[in-house]
């Protein structure tokens, strides 16, 4: 009668050695390249906290920044890196997503223009042109900043730059730029010894909102999987906020190509923009917003918050 | 079977002497001469390779030799004054066959309503007056090689160089087209280069064998009465089989040479 | 039905159509990723005016890319052909223009040329400078050589025998060219756009997949297909008018 106990010992010994639960796999869609607006990510990734968590968590970055959340959506990834004001647009189109944590809490968008342009006021930009590169709001914005300052949209002539915003302010090919992020943009100007001076869209008239945001398709975010993430991206900002130069180090670990003058001023002045509290939700910012983007005429109806945005931990 | 057609232009006889010619880096042929004799049809017959086409080109113009003359008894340059006719009728597809036969004329740019009436004239002589706006796609074999014919006519040019005109043809139109080409050229100083001991014979005043590596042209042969002959003529037959035996050992001496 | 010319074509939308509604229901696929036909047929009808106007300045990108690449490309086969060391300083300006990814020098082109329509168009001539310029030279190049022993034998000058021989000869050639850059001009137009425009089919395809407007995005990009097939049909009406010696290319069998 020793044959089959054989086989039962050996189901027993497999059945012990396999660890107790397998990682979870996930995918997170970057909105851009790898840039310091993602360090979180990469801190946790690289302190291990989304292992803790048991989660095994890949990054990719998309060719077109407008494709992730479509993805999301379509249930090819679980979480996208995006935009607030996108997600208004895209819940409004009916895309089931929903936003689960904040990795950027104030805005990054400003409107830029070369100080040795001699604009010194928004109201300068009269009569001048301005570049763009296709998000889907930059008009709405554009308008009320203007607004603010006494001018209409039809005052100034809007140019798609595509992303190369930089080189047509610096090319003179357009008087101001808008779109351009303030941590990154005018660090890029700085070192191409052409400094910028930007007006903060927040402080021209357009309500406060998190630039960068992670959403995930409606149908994931109950699942215990989504909270651990969210835990995880928190352990990832407090650590950077208290070690900011060896999380400059943990960004840079394997990718010397990040290594570079840009990035690290960049990194310096992203650090203050980091949402501390990443799951936490800001209800009074989203629904302000969404009457904003109503008003402008960017979005239909505004929906019930929960709809599209929730708060996990 | 035409009376030879008098002489309306000045035509001279060609000669020429010590050519040599190099292909690849073995002599086509060396010290090589030939005469064309005035207003009279040279057939240079032999086997394929040996040079009959160089030595044609030669003459035409149409390549170097690296020693060696081409010259007219009359003192005057040979360039100028040669027609040529290859195997392909060499008709531009685009143009109507009055176009082409105005082809020279066109090049020259010295087209006008004379020489547009002449063009068409000499259509007609060939058989062709009805197909005067064809496109040559529409029109056989042999009317496009009497096309041809007419284009030839059209240049009047005292010296004539054939490079087997008629061999693309089948044996009926080929006939034809000799009788065609003898009558309207037969004033002319013509060197003819055929595959065919027989069209040699049709047509020639000399026949003339081109053999060997480097080649040599052998004794000239001439036939009785004059071209062009009739097909049933009993000399023809024995000649040719003279002219089939001498192609034959070329033929062989050719497999020996290096 | 007789199928025709004329009704295949439609037949063969048709068919297209009804492939992708299938594929839409079928595959279940969200209709911010693939709309259905409906959708865009009804983007079609309420934005009308948008894409008609960004229609035809892609339009205008696309013809006039086109009738300066041609020129260019021709004047660069004819050089070639006529003097020799004209071929080596030429060549490989070609294969370079045909082997440099356009989205490479999409960005340069338009900060040189700026936003507007120049750089568009400059983006096509570019893209169709290799085929057209190949295909012309390589006809004049190819003539039968019958044909040239021939004009020279009678005492034509290189201009004759150029203009009158070998430029008939080689318009076939031309023709093979002038397809295939009529396929391909489109593509400049349009990548053009994508790097930097405010007017266009690409533009406001860009725009609206921005503002996750799919069904216009799709009615724009098939006003886009309908102009580049459009197009190619005219130039090959051109090319074979220009070829009028050559046979037909299809014996037509539907005649049965």
């Amino acid at each position: 009668m020793k044959k089959p106990f054989l086989p039962a010992i050996a189901a027993v010994i497999l059945a012990v050695s396999t660890p107790a639960a397998a990682a979870e796999k996930m995918t997170v869609l970057l909105d851009w390249f790898v840039n310091p607006d993602h360090g979180p990510l990469y801190v946790a990734q690289e302190r291990g906290y989304f292992r803790d968590a048991g989660l095994e968590v890949s990054f990719k970055a998309p060719a077109d920044p407008n494709d992730p959340p479509k993805l999301v959506a379509a249930g090819k990834a679980d979480l996208a890196v995006s935009y607030q004001p996108q997600l208004h647009v895209q819940v409004d189109r009916g895309l089931p997503l929903v936003r689960v944590a904040t990795l950027v809490a104030t805005p990054l968008n400003s409107l830029v223009v070369l100080r040795d342009s001699g604009i010194r006021t928004i109201a300068g930009l009269k009569g001048k042109t301005v570049g763009f590169s296709i998000g889907g709001f930059e008009d709405a914005l554009l308008r009320a900043m203007l607004e603010k300052n006494g001018l209409r949209l039809s005052d100034i002539k809007l140019v798609n730059v595509n992303f190369s915003l930089s080189p047509a302010l610096v090319s003179g090919k357009v008087d101001a730029v808008i779109g351009a992020f303030r941590n990154f943009e005018l660090n890029q100007l700085d070192i191409l010894k052409r400094p910028g001076l930007a007006f903060y869209v927040e402080e021209e008239g357009v309500p406060a909102y998190d630039e960068l945001i992670m959403v995930a398709n409606s149908k994931d975010v109950s699942g215990p999987h989504m909270r651990k993430f969210v835990g995880a991206i928190e352990r990832g900002v407090q650590y950077l906020v208290n070690h900011p130069d060896e999380s400059w180090n943990l960004f840079i670990k394997g990718r010397k190509d990040l290594d570079d003058e840009l990035n690290r001023r960049a990194w310096r002045d992203t650090i203050p923009r980091f949402a501390l509290r990443p799951g936490a939700l800001d209800r009074n910012r989203y629904a302000t917003f969404a009457g904003f983007l109503k008003q402008q005429g960017l979005i239909k109806t505004v929906l019930p918050l929960d709809k599209y945005a929730v708060e996990l931990n | 079977m035409a009376a030879r057609a008098p002489a309306t232009i000045s035509v001279p006889s060609v000669h020429v002497s010590g050519a040599g010619l190099a292909f690849d880096g073995f002599p086509l042929f060396d010290d090589l001469s030939i005469d064309l004799a005035a207003g009279e049809w040279t057939i240079l017959l032999g086997p394929s390779g040996v040079g009959k086409t160089s030595l044609l080109r030669l003459i035409a113009g149409l390549e170097g030799a690296s020693a060696g003359t081409v010259r007219c008894d009359d003192g005057l340059p040979v360039s100028e004054r040669v027609a040529y006719m290859a195997q392909q009728d060499l008709l531009l597809p685009w143009l109507s066959l009055q176009d082409n036969v105005l082809l020279g004329a066109r090049l020259r740019g010295s087209i006008d309503s004379r020489s547009r009436a002449r063009a068409r004239e000499l259509l007609t002589r060939v058989g062709l007056g009805d197909r005067i706006d064809a496109l040559p796609a529409a029109c056989s074999g042999g009317m496009r090689q009497r096309a041809a014919v007419a284009r030839t006519l059209f240049e009047d040019r005292p010296i004539v160089l054939m490079d087997e005109p008629f061999s693309a043809l089948d044996a009926i139109t080929r006939l034809q087209l000799q009788d065609i080409a003898a009558e309207l050229l037969g004033d002319r100083t013509v060197l003819l280069i055929t595959h065919d001991p027989f069209e040699a014979l049709r047509l020639g005043h000399t026949v003339r064998v081109m053999t060997g590596r480097p080649a040599q042209i052998g004794a000239p042969l001439a036939p009785p009465g004059t071209p062009p002959r009739p097909a049933t003529t009993p000399e023809l037959i024995a000649l040719h089989a003279t002219l089939l035996a001498r192609l034959a050992a070329a033929a062989e001496t050719g497999a020996d040479a290096p | 039905m007789m199928l025709n010319r004329y009704t295949r074509p439609l037949v063969i939308l048709a068919g297209l159509l009804a492939a992708w509604q299938a594929v839409v229901v079928l595959t279940g696929v969200p209709p911010f990723i693939l709309p259905p036909p409906g959708d865009v047929a009804a983007a079609l009808r309420n934005r009308t005016g948008v894409i008609f106007d960004n229609a035809w300045v892609t339009l205008i990108e696309i013809v006039a890319g086109f009738l300066i690449g041609t020129a260019v490309g021709m004047t660069s086969a004819l050089t070639m052909a006529a003097f020799r060391p004209a071929r080596q300083w030429l060549m490989p300006v070609m294969v370079v223009s045909q082997a440099i990814p356009v989205f490479a020098l999409a960005p340069v082109l338009t900060l040189w040329l700026g936003y507007g329509m120049e750089s568009k168009i400059a983006m096509a001539v570019l893209i169709i400078y290799f085929p057209v310029t190949a295909a012309f030279h390589d006809g004049l190049r190819q003539t039968e050589t019958g044909w040239i022993d021939m004009a020279r034998v009678m005492n034509a000058s290189r201009r004759a025998t150029l203009r009158h021989i070998r430029i008939p000869a080689a318009l076939p050639s031309l023709g093979s060219g002038l397809r295939v850059a009529a396929a391909v001009a489109p593509i400049g137009a349009v990548v053009g756009e994508w790097v930097g425009s405010s007017a266009g089919l690409g533009y406001l395809m860009l725009h609206a997949n921005a503002r996750v407007q799919i069904d216009l995005m799709f009615a724009a990009l098939f006003v886009l297909a309908i102009i580049a097939c459009a197009f190619y049909f005219a130039i090959d009406a051109v090319a074979r008018r220009m070829t009028p010696w050559q046979p037909s290319p299809q014996p037509d069998e539907d005649t049965k």
